[in-house]
């Protein structure tokens, strides 16, 4: 140990002792102080191979707990962050060494669980009474640009969600202007901070959009997103806010007032700019592309209808004439073929009277000939002897007498002339003649 | 800022574009139409390229006490 100092001149107090000899006297005066039951939620609970950590808080205060794990094991119970619980214990100090940290804590060695957090409750009782006074609807309302020009961020300085934003704006293409308002996002002055932020954004007048991002933590260093100050601010706030700071698990009031809730601050970042601005651009030149088009065919398609406009009277004329021409030799062809077909049946119509003519003078022919044969046959005739004054003498049984001599044998003879037959008597004289 | 900035927004000219654009592809505008579409769309074309172009200058980070001396000041 090193030789002890001198003190500070003019000082009354004792001293200076060895800072470990007075940790380890701290010690024992800690240990020395009453057993006592406490009771609060706790918070950030962290299970470890040898001792169970977690913070016992109220609406007050709070205090840093340690329990040895054996002891916490033997209990069974299922312990989360806000679970209302009674510990006995009392205050105990870990002086540290020389290679170690000290720290304070309450030494458990009793728990009992004791019902629903009242933190919790009253939170949730503060998000029932702001969703009736219809402050979770104004924010949602808004207007959120896709392009903002300029994005305000409201978050820790030293933090990861810093760098989170901005890979979320790379991401997007953006390259704008970026307001950052830096405050404490954890401890009792982060919620009248981050508020103050918020209001001097908004004041700008220049701000499109803000972010609210914390890179996470437990739900009691998310307490400060539930001031009710704080998410009244946000919920009558005239530009968007964008919050980035709870967890699917625990949702603050202010991802419930905000225009949108995002889990994380890269989202955060992307949501500020819905638009990717390389593509954007694409798109744009997309449109300017198809706009020159139709500005060029506007005044092309319709010159190409004004010329074929003009081309069509005389087209018509042209169309016309072709079809008349086409009309003309189909008459013309009708005309042939009319004369060839009235030619073919002259010509059969000509043999069928050739074949007439020449059955006609066959038939006179003939006529000529029965005339004659008739003729011929009326020269034979006794009946046209008769009537040229010849008389056929007949015998009396009829037959022909034809000499004298066979008349006078008959004595008696009819004489038939070609009108009617009269009877004669041949006499005696004729008969010796 | 211009009228037609005033009454537009990017998303709002970019739906206008491409309902102007249907528009034309419909052919059922006549050629005053036409021509006042194409009057108007190139107009929006032209306002949201401005504002890509706004955010495509690079990254203009600042701090609020920072802006708000730059607001007080009078500059930009």
């Amino acid at each position: 140990m090193s030789q002890r100092p001198e003190g500070i001149p003019g000082s009354s107090l004792k001293g200076p002792f060895p800072v470990g000899a007075y940790a380890d006297k701290l010690r024992a005066y800690l240990r020395e102080r009453a057993r006592v039951q406490l009771f609060g939620e706790v918070f950030n609970l962290r299970i470890h191979k040898v001792s169970v950590f977690f913070e016992l808080r109220d609406g007050d205060g709070a205090l840093p707990c340690r329990m040895w794990r054996d002891d916490f094991d033997r209990l069974g119970v299922t312990l989360e962050d806000g679970a209302s619980v009674v510990v006995a214990g009392g205050p105990d100090f870990y002086p540290g060494s020389r290679t170690s940290s000290p720290h304070f804590s309450f030494a458990v060695t009793g728990l009992r669980l004791a019902g629903e957090g009242d933190l919790l409750a009253q939170l949730d009782l503060l998000r029932k009474k702001l969703d009736a006074e219809g402050l979770f609807a104004p924010q949602k309302a808004l207007p959120r640009p896709a392009l903002p020009r300029t994005i305000g961020v409201v978050t820790g300085e030293g933090g990861k969600a810093r760098d989170d934003v901005l890979a979320g704006l790379r991401r997007r293409g953006w390259a704008g202007r970026l307001v950052w308002a830096f405050a404490p996002v954890q401890d009792r002055r982060a919620a009248p901070a981050i508020t103050r932020a918020l209001q001097d954004l908004a004041a700008c007048g220049e701000v499109d959009v803000i972010v609210v991002a914390r890179g996470g933590g437990s739900l009691a260093d998310l307490l400060c997103f539930c001031d009710e100050t704080l998410c009244r601010t946000v919920a009558l706030l005239p530009v968007p806010v964008i919050a980035s700071v709870g967890h699917h698990t625990d949702r603050t009031i202010l991802d419930d007032v905000a225009a949108v809730s995002c889990s994380t601050p890269t989202h955060a970042a992307e949501t500020a700019v819905p638009f990717h601005c390389a593509q954007a651009r694409e798109a744009l030149a997309r449109f300017a592309r198809r706009l020159d088009q139709h500005g060029r065919r506007a005044v092309l398609d319709r010159a190409r209808v004004l010329a074929r406009l003009s081309r069509a009277p005389a087209q018509h004329v042209a169309r016309h004439r072709s079809a008349l021409h086409q009309s003309l030799r189909e008459l013309r062809a009708a005309g042939r073929r009319g004369v060839a077909s009235r030619e073919a049946l002259a010509a059969t119509h000509a043999v069928v009277l050739a074949r007439k003519g020449a059955a006609a003078s066959a038939e006179a022919r003939r006529a000529a000939t029965l005339e004659r044969l008739r003729l011929a046959l009326d020269a034979h005739d006794p009946e046209r002897t008769l009537e040229r004054g010849f008389a056929l003498v007949e015998s009396r049984d009829g037959g022909v007498v034809t000499s004298a001599a066979a008349a006078r044998e008959a004595g008696a003879v009819r004489l038939r002339f070609s009108d009617a037959a009269v009877d004669a008597t041949i006499s005696q004289e004729a008969r010796h003649a | 800022m211009s009228d037609q900035q005033a009454i537009h927004t990017y998303e709002t000219a970019t739906a206008r574009i491409e309902e102007i654009i249907r528009r034309l592809d419909s052919g059922e505008a006549g050629l005053r139409e036409t021509l006042d579409l194409l009057r108007e769309g190139r107009g929006l074309v032209e306002y949201c390229a401005a504002e890509l172009e706004a955010v495509g200058q690079g990254l203009d980070e600042l701090r609020l006490d920072e802006l708000v001396a730059r607001l007080e000041a009078g500059g930009r």
